[in-house]
């Protein structure tokens, strides 16, 4: 792409956006020396935070996906009656407050909820259990796999679709080898944002699951608990982790694709 | 086709559109009739109840000042002052003796002087144990084998967490005073071992007990305990079903109406008769990374503290704020919580006391 010059209005409001975001950011490396980010790392509990945080987003997700992508590919190819409220419907966790969603989720999944009761009893128990931290990412996150998903599909030319269908294939051949590998960036697309998303869930997750404790949660309680020194360290090394994370993941992306 | 004026019109609109919203943020803040005075007040969670109603009353009563109160656990509350230097005009703490140990030792780097220097003690309570008709064993609980059912392998407990909460300290000593009085030399392990990936461990010395507390406590993966921060979150795992029993002040449960099991006297730490049996356990808090704390909890009769940070940026209204609390109306309040002032007014320095109140303490 030819540099262009850019107007002058325009790029005021632009730089004030990256400052408002970086500003904050290099602070709390600022606020932090690399040896408190090295014992931060060598902490035992952060450690295990980290990989409970990331791999319960990872969990999230793939149930995000099972669900998700048949939901997104009704909402694209599908016309039925109620489709717009049901679009609003999985939009919803969006736009309610992250505590409100753990309430929620709590009524239903706690160990006396409508379907916590008697999963507990098959042994499935959500509350501070790792299964109610996963459950709290997927409801904050879905609707943006779905949304991301849906549009890839809607993307994709029916007419594909379509003439695979006369040569024989089934709906979900379609779906699976023809619909799915063309739309792929999307959904992926998709998938890390809700796994992004997942991961830095606070809200939802520690009304349901306080305990073991994502990042989120525990740097919240170190802050509260143990003070903004405490809290600091385990900060940066996040933001360092997820900047590192995410440089890769799109990195990665982006080469699959040439 | 180019047309300038469709921008110049899109412009208008979307100038119009940032001045709509912001004349529906004017109104809450620049419209306000008149600036009035904020009180910050940071105050234990289990204050929640009787400072919510008195905030209403002294506001009512005086029109000038609106009460901004937070609550968290009583060690939370001294960390907002000394640690994060938040504008805090009032502290009410669950545990008068955190007042010396993090306030008066800690020095306020924009004035060199200790964060405060004299610390009323508001209030006592007593600690009990909150359940439901529904919890497991309700029927079957009573003063004299409750830690056996507390330990029971399908309880489920709430606790508060004894590095940041006063109850959660507390309730840790209870259980050293049960084991010493029954005499029942596991009492203490049964309920509380394989329950941390870091054990609390209990040192029984005979006379003196000592329970150590992990710098990093976290329950294991199938623990009948849930931790929180502070006792009031266990409020609502108890009303939801995720607990079974929680340790609480008694006036708290009182106030949310939940079955309440009084524990003896000698064990509950509210019956200043037997202040020298509470004497016999400390928790001590094995922290060596975050060293900006390192408190030692002496077991003894529960007292609420309250104090005016020097810091506080309108010590004024806090002071007419305890003047309503040692008020007829405010003495009402705190009674009809369950939670009855200690009177007349009790302070460490009563000369160190605004003037205002000096008078209160019955010299």
């Amino acid at each position: 792409m030819k540099e262009q010059k850019l107007p002058p209005g325009f790029t005021i409001g632009f730089s004030l956006v990256i400052l408002l975001i970086v500003l904050p950011l290099v602070m709390t490396f600022l606020s932090t020396s690399a040896s408190q980010l090295a014992l931060s790392l060598s902490d035992e509990q952060v450690a295990r935070s980290i990989g409970l945080t990331l791999s319960a987003g990872a969990a999230a997700t793939c149930i995000g996906l099972l669900i998700g992508l048949p939901a997104a590919y009704l909402l694209a190819r599908f016309k039925f009656r109620g489709k717009a409220i049901f679009e609003s419907i999985i939009n919803l966790p969006l736009v309610i407050p992250h505590s409100a969603a753990g309430i929620a989720l709590l009524l239903v999944f706690g160990r006396k909820g409508l379907l916590g009761g008697p999963l507990s009893r098959l042994g499935l128990v959500f509350s501070d259990r790792p299964a109610g931290i996963v459950l709290g990412m997927l409801f904050v996150s879905l609707p943006l796999l779905i949304n991301a998903a849906r549009d890839a599909f809607v993307a994709v030319d029916p007419e594909i679709e379509h003439s695979a269908r006369v040569d024989g294939a089934s709906p979900w051949e379609v779906f699976w080898k023809v619909t799915l590998p063309l739309a792929w960036r999307g959904v992926l697309s998709g998938a890390i944002t809700m796994w992004a998303r997942g991961i830095s869930e606070f809200g939802a997750v520690m009304i349901l699951a306080y305990s073991p404790k994502i990042i989120p949660v525990l740097i919240f309680e170190r802050f509260q608990g143990l003070g903004l020194a405490a809290a600091t360290p385990i900060t940066a090394l996040w933001i360092f982790l997820i900047l590192v994370l995410f440089g890769i993941v799109r990195y990665l992306a982006n080469s699959i694709d040439r | 086709m180019e047309n300038p004026c469709l921008f110049h019109l899109n412009m208008k609109r979307l100038i119009c559109l940032i001045l709509a919203g912001l004349l529906l943020i004017l109104p809450s803040s620049a419209c306000a009739p008149k600036e009035k005075t904020p009180l910050v007040v940071f105050a234990a969670g289990s204050l929640m109840k009787p400072f919510s109603d008195l905030e209403k009353a002294f506001e009512s009563a005086n029109p000038d000042i609106d009460v901004r109160a937070e609550y968290h656990g009583s060690i939370q509350v001294m960390r907002h002052v000394t640690d994060l230097h938040e504008d805090i005009d009032l502290v009410a703490t669950a545990d008068l003796s955190l007042i010396p140990q993090l306030m008066y030792a800690v020095n306020d780097p924009d004035t060199g002087k200790p964060y405060a220097d004299w610390a009323i003690a508001m209030a006592s309570n007593k600690l009990s144990i909150a359940y439901t008709p529904e919890s497991k064993y309700a029927s079957e609980i009573n003063a004299e084998n409750w830690w056996e059912v507390l330990s029971r392998p399908d309880v489920k407990v709430g606790l508060s967490d004894p590095r940041f909460d006063a109850v959660g300290y507390r309730m840790m000593m209870v259980f050293a005073l049960a084991q010493k009085e029954t005499g029942k030399a596991t009492l203490f392990d049964d309920f509380l071992q394989d329950q941390f990936q870091r054990p609390v461990r209990l040192i029984d010395l005979g006379d003196q007990q000592i329970i150590r507390i992990p710098e990093l406590l976290e329950t294991t993966a199938n623990s009948r305990i849930m931790m929180r921060g502070s006792s009031v979150a266990l409020i609502a795992l108890l009303q939801s079903g995720e607990v079974d029993y929680a340790f609480e002040y008694d006036s708290v449960i009182r106030q949310h109406g939940f079955e309440r099991l009084e524990l003896p006297d000698n064990l509950n730490l509210g019956n200043p008769d037997f202040e020298a049996d509470y004497a016999s356990v400390t928790v001590r808090l094995d922290f060596k990374r975050f060293k900006t704390v390192d408190p030692v909890f002496k077991g003894e009769l529960i007292r609420y503290g309250l104090t005016i940070p020097s810091s506080a940026p309108n010590p004024d209204a806090a002071t007419r704020f305890i003047q309503f609390l040692y008020s007829e109306a405010g003495q009402k309040v705190m009674q009809d919580n369950y939670h009855p002032l200690i009177l007349p007014l009790t302070v460490d320095h009563p000369e160190l006391l605004p003037p205002a109140l000096q008078e209160m303490t019955g010299r």
